[in-house]
């Protein structure tokens, strides 16, 4: 599989939030402010990759370099549970630093992402990636592919978060940064924006409409090369 | 004798009544011999019958020109006197292509006009009786076409007990079934008593709606007695499409409709025949005064018909020609429909052939033919609320739309009898007996 | 002889009913033109301009959806009429883009993702409410008073000045009697006909007509521009009854189930005990009649047969009473229908195979 494309699968074809449809309960709670999306993008880019990463390097460690990637089946009957114990102890170790990152150096964001923060060591993207891991140990490959899915999360994140905070509430919200206080108000829609969008159903709607698009614009037929590529 | 009408069918529409329709007490008219009769060897359910004829033969009136072959077959007669013109391929009412005569009229006439002696049937063996019915090309006229000697023979081993003679006009604006029984009585009479004889049924229903019941129900009272022979007089309210074979079955016997595909067995196995009275006319004709069909009444309707009426009509004799009989048209059609207006074939050519099945022709002009757009399905049911077999029709549609075939069978898509009771009533005007048919085809093209 | 016309060749049936969907939703839309009036007549220009928007939003996103399917639908009525129905659930004082933005969420966003008329599963004109109501409850509460109230009153419409009075601790009452304690402007003409009924013709049975019986028979209170009029509503229904346009089963099945828990139940929050729940002022306030007659028998979103629409119209009815006397958001109807009509395939699932067992037997 070539490596560009691997990327480009996780931001479009196999969008995991669009398209594959994981890790929907943060794509549609954390999304009613863009800057609560950006945080929260970082941390399950961040988590995803090191995770990634450190699981290739384990079973490298463990299976050497010439296991093929049906290894984990003859691993014996220990194997899958010891793999999914290490995932876990690496994610939540991961997880943790992330929130103590995230308190350090934004506490209202903490608070503001509240449980979500530490949920990010079993966010289904994360957990995806756990099998894979097993037979993909080529590191360079691990890291395109945790790096095209933690940028198509962050995509799509971004982008309902925009629709939501922007119709919803009226204003968008980013860093504070010098005197700019950090939110954006938008003339108009600040006064009157469409509360519905920023509870949960409204955010289930607009995630609705994304999976919907993505997979409408996913209809241009595929250039061949690119096909025979990815099958 | 029961007398009130029954309303037992489940379902079911009453069409309003259609402003150009036969007048109700119209008589029949004998109408005129035709110049050329197309005859096809199809006219039946079941195998085509042998042709017998090539171009160039003579033939008589009433002469045996094609020869019952096949397990589910039937005779065909010349209707008419005179030569054969060619022998050519006509696809029929129900599709299938099969060969046709078309004869040229000439010459005289051997039966029509010349007193025949009548013969005692009850000396007659059962077998003879059948042998007589068979000969005489005898088939189904309420629509099934079922070969008439095959319906009344009894398999071995089954008794027969309940014998019906269903007088309700199978479509509305079709009075030919009432007209018949008006100036028939006693013809008919004698056919249901034969009919009787030849299946052992020890009771006879005569099945009338209730518009006819005053005009009809006395003379056959007379006719068979009080009380005597095991008969009576069911009569029903005019609803459509309570003249259906199982419907009515069902009403008579006050049991559940079983839906089942058509055939002569399946009435059978409940202990019950049911005969159209006009395939009782004619099993009297072909015991009695050895006729062979060879001729049936249609009603003629349609809003540019000058006079709607019925007609005796030669088998062969092209449909345009029955116009002239009514006073001829008064605007060119838009569409024309044989046999009723929920369940008739249109056809594309005024050519076309009265056969054996044809029991209307409808005349329909342009605002009539309009039906209207065909809008979504909204869901409102009416659909549901009338079909007679307690079917879905909206939910097989979709399920057939979308290629679940199978899944409508299990649904009972194979009950569906076409009746278009469903499209009738919806308010979309969604094709729906079209589409129910498409998937009937797919299952049997799958199941065989 | 000139080349004659070819002939139509269709498939069977070759006659069909008179009923079309084009005529019954356009009879519904007439059938709601008496209870629109009355609103205009009350509220003038504004109502005037809400229902213009609130319809004209309506029919524009259906246009918008026309391009990309290619094919036109405003003829079929239904965009036309869920924008009116949009419309008269709005309080006439609403800010214009509250109409609007519900319409367009109607049609855009409930019927249309769906697949257009008859594939929707969600009433479009309860959930464009509804979604009004979430969004902009402050816009969805900008009442107008009646021509001939008394100068300088707040207008406020009856069903919720009740919930603030009960939320301000009122004692247990009737509602009527609550209001006007609590010192609700009837109108004038209320209390000159009130007076005269109660000291000419009931004065021998010692019963008294409590103040704004008459204001909210006739709809002479603020409220919502389509349901203050019970009467032009009802009339309306009784057309479509008659005509067959709707069927009577949801409609009557909700009320009585409805009143049934209202006369029950309905004291008890109010601490009154059971059997002493207000009737006459749940049904004359708020949209529960138009809801009953006009949105909840929208036969898309209805179960398919006659004992499944009891079924979803005693659920209406249970939903309507938990959330009138227990909820707070507007008056519950549109709430109620948008969650019975996720009970509708559920409904649909177990009555209409149910009847249609033998078929799967005998296959």
């Amino acid at each position: 599989m070539k490596s560009r494309s691997l990327a480009r699968r996780g931001i479009l074809n196999g969008n995991p939030v669009a398209m594959v449809l994981v890790g929907l309960c943060p794509a549609a709670a954390v999304t009613t402010r863009v800057i609560d999306a950006l945080w929260m993008s970082v941390g399950v880019f961040s988590v995803l990759l090191l995770t990634r990463v450190c699981l290739s390097l384990l079973s490298l460690l463990r299976d050497g370099e010439s296991a093929g990637p049906s290894a984990d089946l003859r691993g014996g009957e220990g194997a899958p549970r010891i793999r999914w114990l290490g995932a876990l102890l690496i994610a939540s170790c991961l997880t943790a630093s992330f929130e103590l990152v995230l308190l350090a150096f934004a506490p209202e964001e903490s608070a503001s992402l509240g449980i979500y923060a530490p949920l990010i060591a079993v966010n289904c993207i994360v957990l995806d990636r756990v099998e894979p891991a097993a037979g993909g140990k080529h590191i360079p490959t691990a890291l395109l592919d945790a790096c095209g899915l933690g940028l198509g999360f962050a995509f799509a994140l971004l982008l309902i978060a925009a629709v939501r905070e922007v119709l919803g509430a009226g204003t968008i919200t980013l860093f504070p940064a010098g005197t700019f206080g950090g939110t954006i108000e938008i003339p108009g829609l600040s006064s009157a924006p469409a509360r519905a969008l920023g509870y949960a159903g409204g955010g289930l709607i607009c995630l609705g409409y994304l999976a919907g698009l993505s997979r409408l614009l996913r209809r241009r037929p595929v250039p061949a090369a690119e096909e025979a590529g990815t099958a | 004798m029961k007398k009130r009408p029954k309303i037992l069918l489940r379902g079911g529409v009453t069409p309003p009544s259609l402003p150009y329709s036969a007048p109700a007490a119209s008589g029949i008219v004998n109408a005129s011999i035709p110049g050329f009769a197309l005859i096809p060897m199809l006219q039946h359910a079941g195998q085509p019958a042998r042709c017998l004829v090539k171009a160039g033969d003579p033939v008589q009136e009433g002469m045996l020109i094609g020869r019952a072959e096949g397990a589910s077959s039937a005779n065909v007669h010349s209707s008419i006197p005179g030569t054969v013109v060619e022998v050519r391929s006509c696809r029929g009412a129900d599709g299938r292509i099969s060969p046709a005569v078309l004869i040229e009229f000439g010459g005289e006439f051997a039966a029509t006009g010349r007193r025949r002696e009548p013969t005692d049937w009850e000396k007659l063996s059962r077998a003879d009786l059948l042998g007589r019915i068979q000969a005489a090309g005898v088939v189904g006229l309420g629509g099934g076409l079922v070969p008439t000697h095959l319906k009344l023979a009894r398999p071995a081993g089954r008794t027969v007990d309940l014998f019906i003679a269903n007088g309700m006009d199978s479509e509305p604006s079709l009075v030919g079934d009432a007209a018949l029984m008006r100036e028939k009585s006693r013809e008919i009479a004698a056919g249901m008593r034969i009919c009787q004889a030849i299946l052992g049924a020890s009771r006879v229903v005569l099945a009338v709606g209730d518009a006819e019941e005053a005009g009809i129900a006395p003379a056959f009272r007379a006719l068979f007695g009080e009380g005597g022979g095991g008969f009576e007089v069911a009569v029903f309210s005019s609803r459509y499409p309570q003249g259906h074979e199982q419907l009515l079955q069902a009403a008579v016997t006050g049991t559940t409709p079983v839906p089942t595909g058509n055939g002569a067995g399946a009435a059978v196995d409940a202990g019950c025949v049911v005969l159209n009275v006009a395939t009782i006319h004619a099993v009297y004709e072909a015991v009695v005064l050895g006729r062979p069909m060879i001729e049936r009444v249609v009603t003629v309707s349609g809003s540019s018909i000058r006079r709607p009426r019925c007609l005796k009509v030669r088998v062969g004799t092209p449909v345009g020609e029955l116009f002239e009989e009514c006073g001829g048209l008064t605007e060119a059609p838009a569409k024309v429909v044989l046999g009723g207006p929920m369940r008739g074939l249109a056809v594309d050519s005024l050519d076309f052939p009265v056969t054996k099945g044809v029991s209307g022709v409808i005349t329909f002009d342009h605002s009539d033919a309009r039906v209207g757009p065909e809008l979504p399905c909204i869901h409102c049911g009416a659909c549901v609320d009338v079909c007679p077999w307690d079917l879905v029709p909206t939910r097989l549609h979709k399920l057939i739309e979308r290629g679940e075939i199978g899944q409508a069978l299990s649904e009972g898509l194979a009950s569906c009898t076409e009746c278009g009771c469903c499209a009738f009533s919806c308010p979309s005007r969604i094709p729906l007996v079209e589409s129910l048919r498409r998937g009937k085809k797919g299952g049997q093209a799958r199941h065989g | 002889m000139a080349e004659p016309r070819p002939l139509a060749v269709s498939p069977a049936p070759h006659v069909v009913g008179l009923v079309s969907s084009l005529r019954l939703t356009w009879t519904v839309a007439g059938c709601l033109l008496p209870a629109a009036a009355w609103g205009v007549f009350l509220f003038r220009v504004p109502a005037l301009e809400v229902l213009g928007v609130a319809a004209g939003s309506a029919l524009l996103a259906e246009l918008l959806t026309s391009i990309f399917t290619r094919r036109v639908t405003l003829g079929d009525g239904s965009a036309f009429v869920t924008g009116l129905l949009i419309g008269l659930l709005m309080p006439p004082g609403a800010p214009l883009y509250v109409p609007a933005a519900a319409s367009a969420f109607a049609i855009l966003v409930v019927k249309q993702t769906f697949g257009g008329l008859g594939r929707n599963w969600m009433n479009p004109t309860a959930a464009g409410v509804v979604f009004a109501l979430i969004s902009w409850t402050g816009g969805m509460s900008q009442w107008l008073p009646v021509p001939g109230s008394a100068e300088g009153s707040a207008a406020v419409a009856p069903l919720e000045a009740l919930r603030a009075a009960y939320a301000a601790g009122a004692r247990p009452a009737g509602p009527l009697a609550v209001l006007s304690t609590q010192g609700y402007a009837w109108s004038g003409l209320d209390g000159r006909v009130l007076g005269w009924v109660n000291d000419h013709l009931l004065s021998w049975t010692g019963m008294v007509l409590p103040r704004g019986t008459f204001d909210l028979l006739i709809g002479n209170t603020a409220g919502r521009i389509g349901e203050l009029s019970v009467p032009l509503l009802l009339l309306g229904a009784a057309w479509l009854l008659g005509r067959s346009v709707i069927r009577w089963q949801v409609p009557v099945a909700f009320l009585s189930v409805f009143c049934a828990a209202s006369i029950v139940f309905g004291g008890l929050p109010l601490g009154r005990g059971w059997f002493a729940g207000g009737l006459y002022f749940q049904l004359f306030s708020g949209s529960i009649v138009l809801g009953a007659f006009f949105l909840a028998t929208d036969t898309v979103t209805s179960p398919l047969t006659d004992p499944g629409r009891l079924i979803y119209g005693a659920s209406l009815g249970v939903l309507l009473f938990f959330l009138r006397y227990f909820g707070a958001l507007g008056d519950g109807v549109p709430l109620a229908i948008v969650l019975g009509n996720c009970l509708v395939p559920l409904i649909d699932r177990l009555t209409v195979l149910r009847g249609r067992a033998r078929h799967r037997e005998a296959a």
